[in-house]
């Protein structure tokens, strides 16, 4: 509680960062009340291509509708869900993943190091959205195949920062406490080690939910997303591409919904990371 | 101007198939049957311009205004592969080639086709032997001269299973010692079976004619670019360009094409860029756009749209044999929710015909009107509950992630199953992906091009066991019926077997046909001389920048 | 040095190795017809079976795997099954093409991002660093096709200053690299700013920075001839790591403008399945990926010592 109330009073002081929390919390709200907030059914087609203001059966389509005629505002509404829903559980899974091997690399360090950081440089290797594209291509994109291969991706990524900080730590005294103590490496890993880790692994979380959200909308706009008709953000994009021109309106809806939602985490990781204003 | 009856013996001249009269007159009997009676005569070898004649209309389709000759004509195409004709899988490669070999037969913008490398042809009776005059005084670029040898070495190549070619099932009737050559222009074809549209399939894409050495010099005609046509490859590179350049006047038997130099540019996958392309002046024609982009070229002003009437499709066709569509109650289920007229109105603008779920096209000839279909949803539930589905059912579709209507459509499909207690889930993929299970997944979606004639589709892929027989559909009474409307020649006695076709294959509910599509390409404002053809071959002669 | 270099080289053809059987048995996961693929997917089944028989794809997947190795060790990279060419002719112009893209990429974003980043990081808290700060953030959180598809409607469509397409089907036109290099720099900028910003702030704080502060120097002497320096080395190996990341950044953009590069073969490659062109891909993506850390790592550890010799007392 008293926490909660810290980060309150330190957004006070810090309007960007508090802007970012705004922008993330509309989003998550709209994700949650998107049955109740959404005008219309996001996959029943109603008028294609209407323009953002036009009248449906007496009801408003704010943003219009696309090339279907589904409403868009519906589809963002909706589609907020799945793109929250897939980011947090990527990004939970690539932390359980990374967590466990950075932790593991970092206490243990000789050949359980060596292993995991030569498997974790092999992922890394590669480039990132390559990965993605071969995974997604041979076994198919389907919403359990996108969080496999973000975590995949991501989880060396974040296996480096925890073994940094790990090898770091396990060099302190309480550690070393501890194992005079005779407490099991497990205990020491999860109990020591893993609190002292909170601080930057939040600020990393916020920025890996980021580029995890753009990820997927990039998967979705490579045509390897969620599978239609689910309203996911990139899909909407690329959906809507080929009649930007026209009716920019498709486009720029979910384009400014994916960097709003994106920069709103950013803008948070920005002021969590550095309550005296330092980078 | 009108010709008496007595003309069509003298206009069609000896050899012309016995058939021919009887159709010209119920094509002077009937209007609407004589563009039928063109397109079936040209294709039993009587000249375009008799049949024509025959049947009582202007010769010749209006030319669009001609271009002027000279200048580089520059296409945004993907520039894929070329090595083997034979063994082309895309219309694309064959646009390239397609200046540098040509046809024994060219089917026009008309859906007409027409005496081209082959200067006439004939049939048996039985449509069972095929004779094919070829045109003299023609010269390979390699200064060869063009014959009968050049012709059986080709038909022999596209049977041999090791070759490859697609147009083996085309030919499937034809076996290399039912190639005859007969002089040194003129070969026969001794088939096993009738078949009314050789002529037709000899223009399609994979039928170009290569030299009679084309194996034994590297089978390759992009290093090798021996042919017979126009141009001669001056560049090529995959991905990026191919360049064609005009032959000299005296080189080239047959009339001179307008553009000098011919440039196919790859602007990648991006459906766009080929558009950006042309507006920003850097090409002057792209390959096709999709009906979502309409809007967009027609806010362009310096922007032109083609667009042709065809027979291309796609069908979500279901497996006979799979589970649950092995219940044709669930498959006639899945029918009743559709809405033909809302799905091409969602799925492609409105442009083109609603289909009728038995692939047979209005602009076919031999297509015969049935009953309209209706969407009706209490049907569809008594349908599922019958076939054991009384709280519904959860179906899963494959369809490619490109063209974009494709999955378009197929969404609107889904949103349409919804009301009857049918979840249908989609699952898209790349188009080569597809490739791999088209005609193996139970439920597919699956493109399907122009084809001229009602019966071609049928045969290749309804018939019991035919080498296209995706939905593994297998029925001898169908296989009857439609072995009589191909040995009918007479139109409406064809197109009565062709209702009976059609109604069986909508009972049985074998696929769902949401549409029949219009295709469209852009060109920049000042192209001339060019019209789009139904299958998007392009055939650039009289094209020209004005 | 020289014992590291082997060691890298050595942790160079392991990656290389892992990756390549890696991806190999991820093709072979979901092999699909490979002849259906070649041959066109109405070919008929028998010439399937004679165009696998006679490429040898009846054979074991550790014995075709080793057949590809061998002649990778040779030099040949195999033939791709969509291009039906020589991989090679395919993928050294497509990345020589990704090379000058990526060159332009980093000849303005690294002035671009250095100097922000030093501005910023030179006066903290002020304005000028918050707005610096804010509009890294902002731009790094529009992802790039969002940003291509904003630019080119503006610049190509309502405005018509620039080409749609960068194909280059005319020869070299830097017009037609203007736009894919704003959407990369525009997305990559603000990242290099802000670890410039990073290690500047750093700087600034430390005592010699200050001592030399109270010896009266100006403010603007200082920073030249003291912060600069330091404050630049860890951007430095910030930038050569950004050389693998636009290995893959380029993916996006090239697919969007039609750009012949390395990003979109690969996607193209990974679409179709086109195994060989695929691991000569990741070949590649491997060497980029070990050189660059190898290059980062020599340059700090090079670097390094200078940041004590030349932060001392002046």
């Amino acid at each position: 509680m008293t926490r909660v109330r810290r980060i309150l009073a330190a957004l006070r002081h810090r309007p960007v960062a508090a802007i970012g929390f705004a922008l993330v919390l509309f989003w998550f709200a709209a994700a949650l009340l998107a049955p109740v907030l959404a005008p219309f059914d996001p996959v029943t087609p109603l008028t294609p291509f209407a323009k953002p203001g036009a009248q449906h059966g007496g009801a408003l389509l704010l943003l219009g509708t696309d090339t279907l005629g589904r409403d868009i505002l519906s589809r963002l509404l909706f589609g907020a869900r799945s793109v929250l829903v897939y980011a947090i559980g990527a990004t939970v899974l690539a932390y359980a993943v990374g967590v466990t091997a950075g932790l593991a690399a970092g206490y243990y360090r000789g050949r359980t190091d060596t292993v995991l950081s030569f498997a974790a440089n092999v992922v890394l290797s590669f480039p990132v959205l390559v990965l993605y594209i071969l995974i997604l291509t041979t076994i198919g994109a389907s919403g359990l195949n996108i969080l496999l291969a973000v975590t995949v991706a991501s989880a060396p990524g974040i296996m480096r920062v925890v073994r940094g900080l790990t090898l770091e730590l396990r060099a302190r005294d309480f550690v070393a406490a501890a194992k005079l103590r005779g407490d099991g490496a497990a205990y020491i890993m999860l109990v020591e080690i893993l609190p002292n880790l909170r601080g930057p692994l939040v600020v990393d979380a916020c920025l890996r939910f980021g580029y995890v959200i753009i990820t997927i909308g990039v998967l979705g706009f490579l045509g390897l997303g969620l599978p239609p008709p689910a309203p996911d953000w990139g899909s909407m994009i690329k959906e809507a591409r080929q009649v930007a021109l026209a009716f920019p309106h498709m486009t720029l809806a979910p384009a400014v919904a994916i960097s709003s939602l994106v920069l709103g985490f950013n803008l948070l990781a920005d002021g969590l990371r550095d309550p005296n204003g330092r980078g | 101007m009108k010709r008496r009856p007595s003309a069509v013996a003298l206009a069609a001249g000896a050899g012309a198939h016995p058939a021919i009269p009887d159709l010209a007159a119920t094509a002077r009997r009937n209007a609407a049957d004589r563009r039928d009676f063109l397109r079936t005569a040209t294709l039993l070898g009587l000249s375009a311009t008799a049949a024509y004649a025959l049947a009582g209309l202007a010769p010749g389709t209006a030319r669009a205004a001609a271009g002027a000759s000279g200048g580089t004509l520059r296409i945004s195409m993907k520039v894929q592969e070329m090595t083997d004709p034979a063994r082309f899988d895309w219309t694309e490669k064959s646009n390239v080639a397609r200046h540098i070999v040509e046809y024994l037969t060219m089917t026009g913008t008309d859906n007409v086709t027409r005496p081209y490398l082959a200067e006439s042809w004939s049939a048996s009776e039985d449509l069972k032997t095929w004779n094919f005059r070829l045109r003299r005084g023609v010269r390979w670029s390699n200064g060869d001269a063009f014959g009968a040898e050049d012709v059986a070495y080709n038909f022999r190549r596209w049977v041999d299973p090791k070759t490859g070619s697609s147009n083996k099932s085309l030919f499937s009737g034809l076996s290399a010692g039912g190639v005859e050559v007969v002089d040194r222009h003129t070969v026969r074809l001794h088939l096993s079976k009738p078949e009314l549209a050789i002529p037709e399939n000899l223009y399609n894409y994979p039928a170009a004619i290569v030299h009679r050495r084309f194996s034994d010099e590297g089978g390759d005609l992009s290093k090798n670019p021996v042919g017979t046509g126009p141009y001669r490859l001056a560049e090529f590179s995959i991905g990026q360009k191919a360049v064609l350049v005009r032959r000299e006047k005296s080189a080239y038997w047959g009339p001179r094409p307008n553009p000098e130099r011919i440039l196919y540019i790859d602007h990648g996958d991006d459906p766009m860029a080929g558009i950006a392309a042309i507006a920003s002046g850097q090409a002057d024609l792209n390959y096709e756009i999709s009906p979502d982009q309409l809007e967009l070229v027609q806010a362009m002003p310096q922007l032109q749209l083609l667009e042709a009437a065809t027979a291309q499709t796609a069908v979500a066709r279901m497996r006979v044999d799979r589970p649950p569509f092995d219940k044709v109650a669930v498959r006639r289920a899945v029918q009743a929710c559709i809405d033909h007229d809302r799905l091409l109105e969602l799925g492609y603008r409105g442009r083109g015909a609603a289909g009728e779920d038995h692939h047979v096209a209005p602009v076919h000839p031999d297509y015969a009107a049935l009953p309209k279909q209706r969407q009706d949803y209490a049907l569809a539930r008594k349908l599922l509950a019958e076939a054991g589905h009384p709280n519904g059912l959860e179906l899963s579709i494959d369809c490619r992630s490109a063209p974009s209507w494709e999955p378009t459509t197929v969404q609107a499909m889904s949103a349409m199953c919804r009301p009857a207690g049918i979840d249908l889930k989609i699952n898209t993929m790349p188009s080569e992906q597809y490739g791999d299970i088209w005609n193996k997944t139970p439920f597919g979606f699956t493109g399907w091009t122009h084809r001229p004639l009602g019966v071609m589709v049928l045969n290749l892929a309804y018939r019991s066991a035919a080498a296209w027989n995706e939905s593994a559909y297998a029925n001898s009474a169908f296989d009857r019926v439609l072995d009589r409307a191909n040995a009918t020649l007479d139109i409406p006695a064809r197109r009565r077997h062709m209702a009976e076709c059609e109604r069986i294959l909508q009972r049985d509910a074998v696929i769902v046909q949401p549409l029949w599509r219009s295709i469209f390409a852009v060109g920049s404002k000042n192209l001339r001389g060019y019209r789009l053809h139904p299958t998007n071959y392009h055939q650039l002669g009289g094209a020209g920048l004005g | 040095m020289l014992f590291f270099l082997l060691k890298r080289l050595g942790m160079l053809a392991l990656t290389m190795l892992v990756v390549s059987i890696v991806v190999f048995l991820l093709l072979e996961l979901t092999p699909g017809n490979v002849a259906a693929k070649v041959l066109g997917q109405y070919a008929t089944a028998e010439q399937q079976r004679l165009w696998l028989e006679a490429n040898g794809y009846f054979d074991p997947a550790f014995e075709r795997y080793l057949r590809w190795l061998a002649k990778l060790l040779t030099g040949d990279l195999g033939e791709s099954l969509c291009y039906k060419v020589p991989v090679g002719d395919i993928l050294w112009p497509r990345l020589l093409n990704t090379v000058v893209l990526g060159a332009a990429v980093l000849a303005i974003m690294v002035p671009l991002s250095l100097t922000l980043g030093v501005i910023a990081g030179m006066r903290e808290g002020r304005p000028s660093d918050r707005a610096i700060s804010i509009i890294s953030i902002v731009t790094t959180s529009v992802p790039e096709f969002a940003s291509a598809a904003f630019l080119s409607a503006l610049f190509v469509f309502a405005l018509g200053w620039l080409p749609g397409t960068s194909a280059m089907s005319g020869g070299f036109d830097w017009r037609e690299l203007v736009l894919p290099v704003a959407v990369l720099v525009l997305y990559d900028f603000g990242y290099v700013a802000r670890m410039t910003r990073a290690s500047m702030a750093d700087v600034m704080t430390q005592p010699y920075i200050r001592t030399a502060l109270l010896k009266g120097l100006t403010f603007r002497v200082v920073v030249l001839r003291h912060a600069l320096r330091n404050a630049l080395i860890a951007p430095f190996t910030v930038i050569l790591l950004q050389v693998n990341w636009l290995l893959s950044g380029v993916i996006v953009v090239e697919s969007f403008f039609a750009y012949k590069g390395f990003g979109a073969l690969l996607l193209e490659a990974s679409l179709f399945g086109d195994i060989f062109l695929i691991e000569a891909c990741a070949m590649v993506a491997v060497v980029v990926a070990v050189v660059t850390q190898t290059l980062a790592d020599i340059a700090y550890a090079y670097l390094s010592p200078r940041i004590r010799f030349a932060g001392g007392p002046v």
